[in-house]
């Protein structure tokens, strides 16, 4: 069997194609969130993670040709109509609104983590952040404890090296 | 029973009065919280103290029908938490803190303590999956807020440990929402109740597995699950220690309760509790493994509270009402002992190198320490040896049942191994015994010292402690009562569909005859 384009199109409906979209938004959201080491560029992966969970969820109560719930007519046929669910609609407001306020938190985080840090790549954050840890507790950071000498010595030089990465 | 809606009302109406209430009068907005936990602990005392043991019931919001519209669902187990969570608000309220500066920085902390308090009391009382998810995160909003204003003296560091969390959990508050999603395109529903009903025809494929994963992952952040927690030791390591006994001790449990909830009622299979075993016996080996290597008391500590919350999971992999008990008899020991715990380290030096010579300096605070890890070991006669031999003994029925008992056992040696290390060197002979000892506020010391003595009345009376406990669990993991008082229309419908088809089919045609 020859599969033509136009027996592809009509396979390609809006349904797929949303979907594909949300999932799309999810996996590049979390490989996002997985690989990347600047704070800023982690704090847009969660953005685009959110954005598609919140397709996701508004496609839950998505029907292919279905109306608004209000838009029905007296003189309209009902039971051939198909409505779409508006419950999702409503919940994904509410989650719409709980992501702006989370990254407006997060972005003044970010500001003040720069003005102490002078830095916005992860890795150095958590190294920094190990320090005062360990500084505030009186002692010293768990790694180190059972490295050899030279091998600590080579961790200092490598982190000087990260230093000039990792601004925008 | 409606005014239990005040519980969650109360709370979030004064976090956002504060601000204003402090440019009027610096001591009102200083009296809001105390009166306003205080006022909610004399609603819910004689509530609970007059609520029978089969009793429950469901507060609708807004006059809608179930299952549509918000509801409430109350019982025993939620009113014992709500109480919990109250009291354990006023042990932690920041009173000490007087001088109140002109940028009102002490108000907003009383404005984010009021809103993890309303948070907390919504996720207690819920039984809505999307409203579960709101205030699941009310909570991680005011968590992060609460975190990063701890940074007055040590700038920056607390952000730091904020925003690390922050990306940990907002990602999991995602993947949450995600499951939920799942669980509306397969149920069309999000009440808890009415998806109980539904669960066996509807939830038992893969996209519903899936939204289990995806939920238990979601709230398993903050509830110190074992892949998700390297926040724990960062957080813990900034923040004051009355804090942490809040976060290690209350909020951890209040979001175990959230997945105890779904388990029980929706998520019953052997599959999904087979993977909790799994994750649960993980936690725990990790969480001990590294304690013992630790060098500060605070990193010790919050290592062996994700290893007792992998136990938690453990217990929740025993299906029905037998995990529910041991899960819950966990949650309140470890609940009690952890916030001990932190208490008292407030005392004491946070390099468990200088600890040496502490018994000669304050024995007291060292007698408490050893009361209170024998019985987080399972050392009997203490509470934690009975909870530690039920779970074994119920272990045994369950699959790979036998591995997670070696690994407990295991696990429990390796615990016992760096906690009487601690101890040893606390009751060593030294000549500079002043540098062990730290100055910290003294009502720490006190609040250690009462639930410590609670945790010895309970050893003394433990048959009566654990009947109640048995109730409550046999109660919360009644799915029966649960539907019932929550979606009241559907349960006849559900009753009779699943019992008798027939006589379902006689009664219509009796209806059609009269």
């Amino acid at each position: 069997m020859v599969l033509l384009y136009t027996d592809f199109a009509t396979y390609l409906t809006t349904d797929i194609i949303l979907y594909t979209g949300a999932i799309g938004l999810l996996l590049i959201g979390l490989l996002g969130l997985l690989i990347l080491k600047n704070i800023f560029r982690l704090l847009l992966s969660l953005v685009i993670f959110e954005s598609g969970a919140n397709l996701f969820l508004v496609l839950s109560g998505f029907r292919t040709h279905g109306v608004a719930p209000i838009l029905i007519n007296s003189q309209d046929n009902i039971s051939q109509m198909v409505m779409n669910d508006p419950v999702p609609q409503a919940l994904v407001l509410t989650a719409i609104v709980i992501g702006v306020g989370i990254q407006a938190l997060t972005l003044t985080l970010i500001i003040k983590i720069y003005q102490r840090y002078q830095t916005l790549d992860m890795k150095e954050i958590h190294i920094k952040l190990e320090q005062d840890i360990a500084n505030i507790a009186q002692t010293s950071p768990l790694a180190s404890q059972d490295k050899p000498q030279y091998m600590t010595n080579q961790t200092e030089h490598s982190n000087k090296g990260i230093s000039s990465g990792g601004q925008v | 029973m409606k005014m239990l809606s005040l519980l969650v009302i109360l709370p979030l109406a004064g976090a956002f009065l504060i601000p204003a209430f402090a440019r009027i009068s610096t001591n009102l907005a200083r009296v809001v919280g105390p009166l306003i936990l205080v006022y909610l602990l004399s609603l819910i005392i004689p509530i609970y103290t007059a609520f029978e043991v089969n009793q429950s019931s469901s507060i609708q919001f807004a006059g809608f029908i179930p299952p549509y519209g918000i509801a409430f669902y109350i019982d025993e187990l939620a009113l014992l938490f709500s109480l919990i969570t109250l009291i354990a608000f006023l042990m932690i309220w920041p009173w000490g803190k007087t001088n109140l500066d002109a940028n009102h920085q002490e108000v907003r902390e009383y404005s984010l303590y009021l809103l993890l308090l309303s948070a907390s009391l919504g996720l207690i009382l819920s039984a809505d999956l999307f409203n579960l998810y709101v205030f699941y995160e009310l909570l991680a909003v005011a968590s992060y807020g609460l975190i990063a204003k701890q940074d007055t003296n040590k700038a920056g560091v607390a952000s730091a440990a904020s925003l690390r969390y922050l990306f940990l959990s907002a990602s999991g508050s995602v993947m949450l929402l995600l499951g939920i999603a799942l669980i509306y395109t397969q149920t069309g529903t999000l009440n808890i109740a009415h998806i109980s009903t539904l669960a066996n025809d509807k939830l038992q494929n893969f996209a519903g597995f899936a939204a289990c994963l995806l939920i238990l992952i979601g709230v398993g952040v903050k509830a110190e699950m074992f892949p998700v927690n390297s926040w724990v030791p960062e957080v813990y390591g900034v923040i004051d220690r009355r804090l942490t006994a809040l976060f290690a001790g209350l909020i951890s449990k209040i979001a175990v309760l959230f997945i105890a909830k779904v388990l029980i009622m929706i998520y019953q299979q052997e599959f999904i509790l087979n993977i909790i075993l799994f994750i649960g016996l993980l936690g725990v080996i990790s969480g001990e493994l590294i304690a013992y290597r630790a060098k500060d008391m605070v990193r010790m500590l919050s290592f062996s509270s994700i290893a007792q919350l992998g136990l938690v999971f453990i217990a929740l992999a025993i299906p029905g009402e037998v995990g529910l008990f041991i899960a819950l008899a966990l949650m309140l020991h470890h609940l009690i002992v952890k916030s001990a715990l932190f208490f008292l380290s407030e005392k004491m030096h946070s390099n468990l190198d200088q600890l040496k010579g502490l018994y000669h300096q304050s024995p007291i605070i060292v007698i408490l320490f050893i009361f209170l890890i024998l019985s987080l070991l399972g050392i009997p006669p203490l509470p934690g040896f009975w909870i530690k031999l039920n779970l074994i003994i119920n272990l045994t029925s369950v699959t790979n049942g036998y591995l997670a008992i070696g690994f407990i056992l295991l696990a429990t040696v390796i615990e016992s191994a760096y906690l009487f290390k601690l101890v040893k060197t606390m009751i060593a002979k030294t000549d500079d015994v002043h540098a062990a000892y730290q100055n910290g506020q003294q009502k720490s010391y006190y609040f250690a010292l009462i639930l410590s003595l609670g945790l010895l009345a309970t050893t003394i009376s433990i048959t009566k402690v654990s009947d109640s406990i048995q109730n409550m669990a046999k109660n919360a993991a009644n799915k029966e009562l649960y539907i019932r008082s929550l979606v009241p229309d559907i349960s006849k419908q559900h009753k009779l569909s699943s019992t008798n088809r027939i006589s379902q089919l006689t009664m219509h045609n009796r209806q059609q005859e009269l």
